[in-house]
């Protein structure tokens, strides 16, 4: 007995300091957890409490309202209209058969789909969009349960069609689709802003959470050089023409000569900008793809390309008289055509101008002569001046989608080739960089950067930020540009372009008519490039009449659009004192 | 005979006023904490899946009430008269494990872990906990009354090894519940730590298990485990949880997000917003991180400390019991708790991989709350024997 009891004993004696030690090392873990839920809580704790932030809310945006366009004289021409979309959260609707008939008869849609709608368990159902702010105050004020509206910003254009394919218009996002409101994209548009709020694992918003909000910013505002009465006018002619001419396409530029603003540019037909998406009568029955929407949308005074025909012979006169090939006094003999190489290249006029001097040459719009000056010149310098006079290169536009020039390899161009040049056929520009060039040689500084953006104004920081435009060196002296004044008045006076005279005022200018390609159509393009006052040139007008019927001498349908033009404007803008 | 018989009379009258009434009170704080935490953790999920947001607290309410009959009943009732339930015990402990085969069984949230007979409802892996402990205590102390130190020889460690082990193998064939096994087994390895007056098999049999986990973190970490087993998947969850979080360690992850968000001071009792679905079953094995992010790192040292404080108390209580038996029933309470505590927290923060361990008297669970109280009731009664 006494050797069990003290073995007994002796094995209880163990147990208890055995005890102890698995109490000491339980109670040791409990504490190195205690360290280990301590750095969790401590160091980890940002880490951790991002992460679950993230995961615990939902970001809404708030829409930022779009900066306005405005032009010149102020008028508002891109605006926002507020409109409401309305959804509902399918959790917190408490009366669905109430919250269905009220949304359907309000909101104009049919009971089933508002059914499908409410009854879909989601944790937000987008009912209809673009209600009016009147209708969705209404059902704000109704105060259903589950029912959300939520006030959006929508892109409105006060005047409709007016400057179309300049201004562009936004998409879904509010964002830019083209013209000017993509690229003055980052200006206009705001910072959204954002509402957080804490929802649980289904996405269900708490009530009494609380919500952080970031508020938006709404963009700058965009003024532009338009000027809304010119464009108008100029749009108003474009129109008349196209529809008696039944022309493809009726182009209209009116620029700043000095530094390039474009006061009004047009391009009939032109689109709603309320309704972009919906095509006009010229593109009806068409299937609504993206590439009809394209074509409907394109602006054909920067987007598109054309052999400019005998405006261009500004450039080869300009060419001429600076390198001294031609002088205003030269005497030439037009017989009706001009063999180079092995060509015979006919004048417009079959019977031949005869003899005639430079400034006549201009005049009378003479073929051989040009080919002549152009011939003197020589492809070399030709091209050199081409160069120099930025006709390779895109004008830098404020417009998207800019076309570049289409022109012959240098080692392409033989003595044909620099004929066909030197009176506006065989390549291809822009008429936007027509202008910028011709604008160059006669404002006699150099070629402007045309534009629309004058300044991006921030009423809500206070910022503005005036944009600068480059223009480019001399393109001649001093003296080629008087000269080239003189001949472009002379055009007007007693030339071929006399059409384009306005009573009271020096107008210069130029007229075109140059077949389409293929040749042979009876396809042509009619313009007329005009400028006043002739001694100082201050606005610059094109018009290109696309494939008129009937009479199709820009002389005599081009000419008249800008004389009515600078009729009516120049007396305005002298008035305005635009200088 | 008589004279010891009155001795021990006077002793336990005395002995009356000895109960241990701190660790009575830290439990009692314990279970009220965990009601309210239950509370907490779950009105938002039972508002929304059983229209009643009080349902989890109302049902832990009831075998709480049921528990604390039970921990006043084992106060009263004379420990020693257990020692005669020695192999009832464990043959009951095994029957009812059995009996979840037949369709008494009962399935709930896709385990088949329950026994119902209709009045009550219960898990029997939680009866076997304590079955275990009071065969424990009885054999040891049985095997010592024979002499010469049984315990030590195979045969003794089989008498007193292979019941434990066949009961946690029926828990984890029968009812697939693994972490119940490894307490079963955890308490009954503490209890014959604590029996046999050697060291060197148990610092081998510490090694042996060392080198197993050593070896199984090593192939988890090395190996992909797209397709191996799911318990390995679970390894290399633990080991990269961020790599898992949609699936294995979505649980674990969210419980860190919990406890990380807590900070020092935490959101607030109620303020938790992992409770809000995010973290499922917020009040059963995960409840800890909750506590965490509510009540910050001082309302879980707080909770850590009140554990340390009962463990401690247990041990102080095994070491004061006047028999052997009294001592080793108050052992395997203690290594049960602790088992639990330390394995719960090290689950819940991500220290080892997910095994599904509840936090004892807080975690939602009638039937091992009731067995917890019970149990509480035993070491009570042995305190109030102690010398």
């Amino acid at each position: 007995m006494t050797v069990i009891n003290s073995t007994a004993r002796r094995n209880m004696t163990v147990q208890k300091r055995k005890t102890f030690i698995i109490c000491v090392l339980s109670v040791a873990a409990l504490l190195a957890l205690g360290v280990r839920v301590g750095y969790l809580m401590i160091f980890r704790s940002e880490y951790y409490s991002e992460q679950a932030q993230e995961l615990h809310e939902r970001e809404r945006d708030i829409k930022a309202a779009r900066g306005r366009i405005i032009d010149a004289t102020g008028t508002v021409l891109a605006d926002n209209k507020t409109v409401c979309t309305v959804s509902v959260i399918h959790s917190q609707v408490k009366e669905p058969e109430k919250v269905i008939e009220v949304l359907s008869n309000k909101l104009g849609l049919s009971e089933e789909y508002v059914r499908k709608q409410v009854e879909k368990r989601s944790s937000r159902e987008r009912i209809k969009s673009n209600v009016s702010k009147e209708m969705g105050d209404q059902i704000r004020d109704l105060d259903l349960a589950g029912v959300k509206v939520d006030e959006d910003y929508k892109r409105y254009y006060p005047y409709g069609e007016l400057a179309s394919k300049v201004l562009g218009f936004t998409g879904g996002d509010n964002q830019g689709i083209i013209g000017l409101e993509v690229s003055y994209e980052k200006y206009l548009t705001g910072t959204k802003g954002k509402i957080l709020t804490l929802t649980d694992a289904k996405g269900i918003e708490l009530d009494g959470m609380g919500e952080r909000r970031r508020e938006p910013v709404a963009g700058s505002d965009l003024y532009v050089s338009i000027d809304v009465n010119i464009q108008k006018y100029a749009t108003q002619l474009a129109k008349q023409a196209y529809e008696t001419k039944q022309a493809r396409g009726v182009s209209i530029i009116v620029m700043n000569v000095k530094n390039g603003e474009i006061l009004a540019m047009t391009d009939v037909p032109e689109f709603d900008l309320n309704e972009p998406f919906v095509l006009t009568q010229e593109f009806a029955g068409q299937p609504e793809t993206q590439d009809t929407f394209n074509q409907m949308w394109r602006n054909g005074c920067i987007n598109d390309t054309y052999e400019p025909g005998s405006t261009f012979k500004i450039i080869t006169a300009a060419a001429g008289l600076e390198s001294g090939a031609v002088t205003l006094n030269d005497n030439f003999s037009c017989p009706g055509f001009i063999i180079v190489d092995d060509r015979k290249i006919r004048c417009h006029k079959v019977a031949g101008h005869g003899a005639e001097d430079f400034v006549h040459a201009v005049m009378n719009s003479c073929n051989p002569v040009f080919i002549t000056v152009g011939l003197r010149i020589g492809v070399d310098r030709y091209y050199e001046y081409f160069t120099k006079f930025g006709l390779r290169q895109k004008t830098g536009i404020d417009l998207p989608g800019e076309a570049g020039t289409i022109m012959h390899q240098p080692d392409k161009i033989g003595d044909v080739e620099l004929a066909t040049i030197s009176f506006g056929q065989s390549f291809q520009i822009t008429p936007i960089r027509l202008m910028a060039t011709v604008a160059g040689i006669i404002n006699g500084k150099g070629a402007v950067t045309p534009h629309f953006g004058v300044k991006a104004v921030n009423e809500e920081n206070g910022t503005i930020e005036e944009f600068v435009y480059p223009l480019s060196d001399p393109l001649v002296s001093e003296d080629t540009t008087q000269k080239m004044r003189y001949v472009l008045e002379q055009v007007v006076e007693n030339g071929g372009g006399k059409n384009g005279y306005v009573e009271g005022f020096r107008v210069g200018g130029k007229t075109a008519t140059s077949q389409t390609l293929p040749r042979g159509t009876g396809r042509y393009i009619a313009s007329f490039l005009g400028f006043a006052p002739a001694d100082d040139p201050q606005v610059m007008a094109l018009a290109i009449i696309d494939t008129p019927q009937g009479t199709y001498y820009g002389g005599q349908i081009a000419a008249p659009i800008v004389r009515q033009l600078f009729e009516n404007i120049l007396p305005y803008l002298k008035e305005k004192h635009y200088q | 005979m008589a004279k010891t018989m009155s001795k021990k009379q006077v002793q336990i009258r005395h002995s009356r006023h000895n109960m241990d009434y701190i660790l009575l009170t830290v439990v009692l704080f314990l279970i009220a904490f965990g009601l309210l935490m239950i509370y907490s953790t779950s009105s938002y999920e039972a508002g929304e899946k059983m229209g009643d947001s009080a349902f989890y607290l109302k049902n832990q309410l009831k075998s709480t009430i049921l528990g604390f009959f039970a921990l006043a009943f084992m106060i009263k009732f004379p420990y020693k008269y257990l020692q005669k339930f020695d192999l009832i015990a464990v043959v009951v402990s095994a029957i009812l494990l059995l009996l979840v085969l037949t369709p008494l069984g009962v399935t709930r949230n896709g385990a088949r872990r329950w026994l119902d007979f209709k009045i009550i409802s219960f898990q029997p892996a939680e009866v076997a906990k304590i079955g275990v402990i009071i065969y424990l205590a009885s054999i040891i102390q049985k095997l010592e009354g024979l002499g010469k130190n049984i315990i030590r020889t195979p045969k003794g460690v089989a008498i007193v090894m292979v019941p434990p082990t066949i009961i946690a193998g029926l828990i984890y064939i029968i009812t697939r519940n693994m972490s119940s096994a490894i307490i079963v087994m955890g308490i009954a390895v503490a209890m014959l730590f604590v029996a046999v007056p050697d060291y060197k098999w148990f610092f081998a049999l510490a090694a042996a298990a060392g080198a197993v986990v050593f070896a199984v973190v090593m192939y988890a970490s090395n190996a992909d485990t797209t397709g191996s087993g799911f318990r390995l998947a679970r390894v290399s969850a633990w080991l990269n949880p961020e790599a898992y979080s949609t699936d294995k360690a979505f649980q674990t992850l969210q419980a860190l997000y919990a406890i990380g968000s807590g900070g020092i001071w935490g959101k607030g009792l109620g303020q938790s917003m992992q409770k809000l679905g995010f973290l499922p079953e917020a009040q059963n094995d995960m409840i800890f991180s909750i506590i965490c992010e509510e009540l910050g790192f001082f309302g879980a040292m707080a909770i850590i400390l009140l554990f340390v404080i009962l463990i401690w108390s247990c041990m102080v209580i095994a070491n004061k019991a006047v028999d052997r038996f009294g001592s080793l029933l108050v052992v395997g309470v203690m290594s049960h708790y602790a088992i639990q505590v330390i394995l719960n927290i090290a689950v819940v923060t991500n220290t080892i991989p997910n095994t599904g361990i509840t936090l004892p008297f807080i975690s939602y669970g009638g039937t091992a709350t009731l067995f917890l109280l019970t149990e509480i009731g035993i070491v009570l009664n042995v305190s109030k024997s102690c010398k």
